[in-house]
């Protein structure tokens, strides 16, 4: 299968007057077509960061400082080589974006009408009739169910559903290859996240749009995605499918995320938490493996950072308990973590 | 709204000329003038009536439109105040228009970018027009204008309507101190308020549709920035339409302010309450205006 989009190596800074620190580091990442990608992890993790520099609209103070970001359009292009101007021509028509607050997501100040035809008229040539029409359409298409009167109104009022199901007609309505969606869900109530989730799901298949789904919440990766990547502290720790991933968890900050997941029947248990603070950018550096400090198998090797391991197949792992040469007798492998 | 601010602003003034100290009596008599003949000409002018009989009698003509006759001229008030407003008037929009050209493509620009050069120019420009007073700016401008370039503005006012050129000479200077002065207000607001907006999710949106910068600032950014802009122009043009007692007085030109002041220093009861409750009610009519531009503007906002 060819791929929609490969990051290869990329490396995001922040570069303050006087120093500069890394965010998102060897961050790798390959995206097929129709293929339904999750990234998942906690907030400050990297994750939003990264799929705003695909869409290179990263703030100000950060910046790409290495790697690639190759997408599959008519030919291969790399996205952090473009002009502004070219990369103009990317948003919205290849990659579109779906972001978490649809409450201030849409300018209050324009009717649906005018923000969803909006795309159209930046990337087509189309009459206003057309457009207007495709932008009914696409209404319809998004279960809205009185179109045409929801493209006459603004968004102040409707509901946040609502909202959301606009910015994927939105998203949507240019037939992207890709679909960005950062915590499309978050903001809702648990009834609409579903359907929402749904939507996305068909209409993705619908137009031939691969999806890449950046949450926190793995209930949603579970219910939606083909493969994740599972990010700590700007790097990803763990890759693998989805179904690997909730059968088979390697790393042991994956194993104590879904620990920390409470199931109905397990009422005597306490909900586990992973002890510890994510660590802040600022001291990213001097740590060897980032998450070392609250792994409960943390070796004093840790302190250099472990590579990307294959464990089987296309299941990789971050972490030191899978590299081949570890002889868990040897001295550098000693347990220092806490358990 | 309109009603109760008017009918206080009439009490108030009407009270306030009454209990400062001299009377049009004596400014007319001077100070050789018999108590008799004071008596009398008060009694003339109704001012011997307790003071709730003088307000209902005024507010009474007020009512019909009858303002009433100034004290010192005996001539009509209210076709004097529309004279002069009407040079109030072009001279607020035209001192108006001046502080738009240069305040919102300025502060736009600052807010654009951010703790550059550029914003620090502006911000230093704003506070400069904000923080020096406008006597002092005319003067200065007089003088750098007739030392050094020998030019000086020509005296002595014409309506627009006779002889415009000449007009729009007059009016230029004046308009042009009031306008800087303007223009710093109205910049630091645009370059805050462009500022906020641009930090809004929606114009990230919009960036991630492929907008050109262009519709991200123009139709979207300053659309949404021009609530609190608009707020801060309603309030200096309806200051201003009240008359501008110094740049009038600078410039020699016979607006509404030079009017009141006039009538204040020789106690002309009826002109000076005519004048204060008529820029009362264009304050209030102006405030009017900049909320129903605010509804057009905004779908949110909306009055019954």
């Amino acid at each position: 299968m060819s791929s929609v989009l490969d990051i290869k190596n990329l490396s995001i800074d922040f570069a303050s007057k006087k120093k500069t620190y890394n965010i998102v580091k060897e961050f790798n990442l390959r995206i097929d077509k129709r293929m339904k990608y999750g990234i998942v992890g906690e907030s400050g993790s990297g994750k939003s960061l990264t799929s705003l520099a695909i869409m290179n609209l990263l703030p100000e103070v950060l910046n790409i400082s290495e790697g690639s970001i190759t997408m599959q359009t008519k030919e291969k292009i790399d996205l952090t080589k473009l002009s502004p101007k070219e990369m103009r021509k990317v948003r919205g028509k290849d990659i579109a974006m779906i972001f978490q607050e649809p409450m201030t997501a849409l300018d209050p100040l324009y009717t649906i009408e005018h923000q969803l035809v909006e795309v159209l008229r930046i990337h087509t040539k189309s009459s206003k009739k057309e457009m207007s029409d495709l932008g009914l359409e696409m209404l319809k298409k998004v279960g809205i169910s009185r179109p045409a009167e929801t493209l006459k109104s603004y968004p102040h009022q409707l509901s946040g559903g609502m909202r959301q199901r606009v910015m994927i007609a939105m998203a949507l309505i240019c037939k992207p290859k890709l679909l960005i969606a950062d915590e499309p869900t978050t903001a809702l109530d648990v009834t609409i996240q579903a359907q929402i989730l749904d939507l996305m799901n068909d209409l993705s298949e619908e137009h031939d749009t691969s999806i890449l789904l950046i949450t926190h919440d793995l209930g949603v990766i579970a219910e939606t995605c083909d493969r994740v990547a599972v990010m700590y502290a700007g790097q990803i720790v763990e890759e693998t499918t989805v179904k690997q991933l909730f059968t088979n968890p390697s790393h042991p900050y994956t194993k104590g995320l879904l620990e920390s997941i409470k199931s109905l029947g397990d009422k005597e248990r306490d909900l586990y938490s992973i002890p510890g603070n994510v660590p802040t950018p600022f001291n990213y550096q001097e740590m060897g493996c980032r998450f070392a400090s609250r792994c409960p198998h943390a070796m004093s090797i840790c302190k250099t950072e472990p590579a990307m391991y294959q464990i089987e197949g296309d299941h990789k792992s971050k972490c030191w308990l899978h590299a081949e040469e570890v002889n868990l007798n040897d001295e550098q492998y000693l347990r220092v973590g806490s358990q | 709204m309109l009603i109760p601010v008017l009918f206080g602003v009439s009490i108030v003034i009407f009270i306030a000329l009454r209990v400062i100290p001299g009377d049009v009596a004596a400014t007319i008599l001077g100070t050789d003038a018999t108590p008799e003949t004071l008596a009398q000409l008060r009694k003339n002018f109704g001012l011997d009536l307790p003071i709730y009989e003088q307000y209902l009698q005024w507010i009474g003509g007020v009512l019909t439109g009858d303002f009433g006759e100034s004290m010192r001229t005996g001539k009509e008030v209210l076709p004097d105040i529309l004279d002069r407003f009407a040079i109030t008037f072009e001279l607020t929009i035209l001192a108006a228009i001046i502080s738009w050209i240069i305040a919102i493509p300025m502060g736009i620009l600052a807010g654009i970018k951010r703790n550059s050069k550029t914003d620090f120019s502006v911000r230093v420009i704003s506070l400069l027009g904000v923080s020096v007073p406008n006597f002092a700016l005319a003067t200065v401008l007089i003088l750098v204008l007739s030392l050094s370039f020998s030019y000086s503005p020509p005296v002595g006012y014409v309506g627009f309507w006779e002889d415009p050129i000449r007009n729009l000479q007059i009016l230029f200077l004046p308009a042009l101190v009031m306008g800087t002065s303007m223009a710093g207000a109205v910049m630091r607001m645009t370059r805050s308020s462009i500022l906020e907006i641009l930090r809004q999710d929606f114009i990230r949106t919009i960036r991630a549709k492929g907008a050109k910068e262009k519709i991200v600032i123009f139709d979207h950014a300053l659309k949404n920035a021009m609530i609190p802009i608009l707020t801060i122009i309603g309030l200096q043009v309806g200051v201003l339409l009240g008359g501008t007692v110094i740049i009038e007085q600078i410039f020699s030109l016979p607006g509404l302010g030079q009017l009141v002041l006039t009538g204040i220093n020789q106690r002309d009861f009826t002109v000076v309450q005519g004048a204060v409750l008529f820029i009362a009610f264009v304050f209030v009519l102006i405030n009017l205006l900049v909320d129903l531009l605010y509804s057009y503007l905004d779908p949110r906002i909306t009055y019954k």
